[in-house]
């Protein structure tokens, strides 16, 4: 009998200290919306992961730019993870939200997650990765304009290069589709730039470079190894840039080659501003949470809606990143 | 009352405490919907207007929508109204049905509709966009309070989210209670997903699959995973290697499998009929899924308290050498939880890739601590030869219903994983409390 009272007692305070917890964040979360609305319609989020900053940008901006316009954003991380995302719709689809907004963890996998949502009769809208099964039914997709970043990206390093041209290498993320974009475009630039200019910029290697800092270091190791001449290295992401970068340190050629990165994540904005990178394509995650909660209220007008909506890319240099409030 | 029966009941309370934690903090403002739903507004309209008002019913398009705009459209018409037009779509048709009567110069009184639709930004603008169809009422459905986490459409769907976790933590049982651990069953959903969908894809017709077709290739997922157990049996049966090493080097292997076949990328060249055992719902409208869930409780349950093998594995779990020298076959027993382990891993793959139409090496990473997670908390002793079958069932269930829970609360998604630890620390630290207690 006393067991049974101990078992029960230590029930009461798992859940007791269960409602603490979940009341406690719950209120706090509901203070720091200035007092939403729980009746306002509601936008389900699920984005690939918030650990990314790019991610939590469009997540932040997303829910304030909802709440302005009377709408309360749910935004929850998938963690790279389809079943918790599918789990996320599923209990977005109980709660009768308005509008689903994703970053597919799996840009096939989602398709019957999707459908689902289209079965219910909810819109979804997709957010940098798209999903282009043909069967499902996205409302509106937004993203960068990835292909118009590259040829930024290849103008800036003809910017550095100048006069003198050289060797270039790149490191690929090949899986991504934003990334494949992104080389092509800078591919199409430095080809045009050839055809005219007398010193030409040769693209002497396409490594992977796994989009992250671990594996950019190595391939840029490898690089540098194969072409000790190198100029300039373009990095599909700040991550592997700066992996990209420690390389340099190491073979101390930092001096040598120029670095040029994408994204403009607030690691790679320091490293610009540090003279580590020479210049990055920024994306605007903050406008891409804004614009999303736009294409939802003009879907609720019941407005026409282009298929995809492209944000185009802008170059960061050092001057841009010491004017920048942002950075220390 | 034995010891582990009180804790089964302890961690049934749990459940139905946390079940009323969230009916508290989801109640609020339901929206009827449906046939009710159309009833109700139809009484509402036949109170509030005359007759001949002229209405419009917008409704978005699903099964639950159409089926409140069709018994509304009905009652409206017996009760003597005009109704001008149904829309069942996105509110882009909508407006364009309100172009269509703003062109043709009719009026309108009133835009019937559920709460979805009802809220469009379009109808809210209705008379400063359309002032030409006169004075126009949007109305919806009187609301009425009741928790969200309790309506018939979120408990199914708890129960749909649980079953994949609920099927491998039945295997898991097995093998904890026999004294071992699994860390290998989340690389083996992938291996599962992706060796299945390969077989599809290459060899049985990709998206021209027939059924037994695929039922051979889901049968052939699960087989792997069933050697790939079996091979970790005897590594630690044979070899004397610590479960916990063979099967974290397993985890690896794997994946790593699984990638290399899937060749980092997603199988998705399948037929639409693929998706049956993960999404269709043929008895009485249960989930397959769920179904095929409660008929593993139910066998492992009765193998568990009813046969000799369930005996054994008791036996070997709780001393394996006096089990040996009573005569138990211990390799033989240990074999078999590891082969069921990895089957029903397996089964679970298989059902992943069906609920999703597609294999991917990703499927399930992290998946065997939630798994391992389930059964401790549902009160199975990770020292072995103590536990149920049942209590692990409802540990699944309190590790989904706290996700589901949070998820509705809109609870952040870190503090989610916070909360989830906690939960399983606290059930480990119970299940060695009641150790001391039984020494």
């Amino acid at each position: 009998m006393i067991r049974l009272i101990a078992n029960l007692g230590t029930a009461t305070v798992l859940t007791l200290w269960l409602i603490v917890g979940v009341a406690g964040c719950n209120s706090s979360s509901q203070n720091s919306e200035n007092g939403g609305d729980s009746d306002a319609p509601k936008i389900g989020v699920s984005l690939l992961t918030l650990k990314n900053p790019f991610f939590d940008v469009i997540g932040n901006n997303i829910a304030s730019e909802a709440e302005k316009h009377g709408y309360q954003a749910i935004v929850q991380s998938a963690e790279e993870d389809i079943q918790i995302q599918g789990n996320h719709v599923k209990d977005f689809i109980v709660q009768g939200v308005s509008a689903i907004v994703l970053s597919p963890c799996e840009s096939e996998a989602i398709g019957p997650i999707i459908k689902e949502a289209n079965d219910a009769g909810i819109p979804v809208f997709t957010v940098d990765i798209p999903c282009r099964l043909p069967d499902v039914k996205i409302a509106c997709q937004i993203a960068s304009d990835n292909f118009q970043g590259g040829k930024e990206a290849a103008k800036a390093m003809i910017e550095a290069l100048g006069e003198d041209g050289g060797k270039v290498g790149i490191l690929h993320f090949v899986q991504a589709e934003s990334c494949q974009l992104r080389v092509k475009g800078f591919r199409e630039v430095i080809q045009q730039h050839n055809a005219a200019a007398a010193a030409k910029i040769e693209i002497v290697a396409e490594l992977e470079g796994g989009g992250d800092r671990d594996r950019g270091n190595a391939a840029a190791q490898d690089l540098l190894q194969a072409h000790p001449d190198l100029a300039g290295i373009f990095c599909i992401n700040d991550p592997s840039a700066l992996g990209a970068y420690a390389a340099l340190e190491k073979a101390n050629l930092q001096d040598q080659v120029v670095l040029i990165g994408f994204d403009g994540m607030p690691e790679g904005k320091q490293a610009i501003k540090d003279g580590k990178i020479y210049a990055d394509p920024v994306q605007f995650p903050d406008q891409m949470g804004v614009r999303i909660v736009d294409a939802i209220i003009k879907h609720s007008k019941g407005e026409e809606l282009p298929a995809e909506i492209l944000i185009p890319c802008e170059l960061y240099r050092q001057e841009d990143a010491q004017n920048d409030p942002s950075l220390r | 009352m034995n010891l582990s029966t009180l804790f089964r009941y302890g961690t049934f309370v749990a459940l139905v405490l946390l079940c009323i934690l969230f009916s508290v903090l989801t109640y609020g403002r339901q929206f009827p919907d449906g046939a009710s739903g159309a009833t109700a507004l139809a009484r509402q309209i036949t109170n509030q207007f005359e007759p001949d008002a002229r209405i419009l019913i917008a409704v978005p398009n699903n099964d639950t929508s159409i089926q409140f705009a069709e018994s509304l459209t009905q009652n409206l018409t017996t009760a003597g109204f005009d109704v001008v037009a149904n829309v069942k779509g996105e509110a882009a048709d909508a407006r364009k049905e309100l172009l269509r009567l703003r062109e043709a110069g009719e009026q309108l009184d009133v835009v019937a509709g559920n709460h979805t639709s009802a809220n469009w930004l379009l109808f809210k603008d209705i008379r400063s966009d359309f002032p030409e169809l006169g004075e126009v009422i949007v109305i919806e459905p009187a609301s009425y309070n009741w928790p969200g986490f309790l309506t018939a459409a979120n408990l199914r769907n708890i129960t749909i989210q649980v079953s994949v976790l609920g099927i491998l933590a039945v295997g898991m049982t097995f093998v904890i209670i026999a004294g071992g651990i699994d860390l290998s069953v989340g690389s083996l959903i992938a291996l599962a997903a992706v060796v299945s969908t390969y077989l599809i894809r290459e060899y049985l017709g990709a998206r021209e699959a027939g059924v037994s077709q695929m039922f051979l290739a889901g049968a052939v997922g699960i087989l792997a995973c069933g050697i790939v157990g079996a091979f970790s049996g005897s590594m630690i049966i044979y070899c004397g290697v610590p479960p916990f090493i063979v099967t974290l080097s397993i985890m690896l292997t794997a994946r790593g499998i699984a990638k290399i076949i899937a060749n980092n990328d997603t199988i998705f060249e399948l037929p639409d009929q693929f998706t049956w055992l993960g999404r269709g719902a043929d008895l009485g409208g249960i989930p397959n899924t769920v179904v095929l869930m409660l008929l593993l409780y139910v066998v492992g349950h009765i193998l568990m308290s009813k046969t000799l093998i369930g005996r054994y594995i008791y036996a070997v779990g709780d001393n394996k050498q006096a089990a040996w020298l009573s005569g138990v076959p211990v390799k033989s027993v240990l074999m078999f939880t590891y082969v069921c382990s990895g089957m029903l891993a397996g089964l679970g793959g298989v059902i992943m890739a069906s609920d999703y139409q597609s294999g991917s090496s990703k499927y399930g990473e992290t998946f065997e601590l939630y798994v391992i997670a389930a059964v401790v908390i549902g009160g199975t002793s990770l020292s072995g030869g103590r536990g149920s079958i049942i209590g692990t069932l409802v540990g699944a269930l309190i590790i989904q219903v706290i996700r589901n829970g949070m998820n509705l609360t809109g609870v952040d998604s870190n503090v989610q994983d916070v909360i989830l630890g906690s939960v399983i620390l606290i059930a480990v630290l119970l299940d060695k409390f009641k150790e001391r207690r039984n020494v």
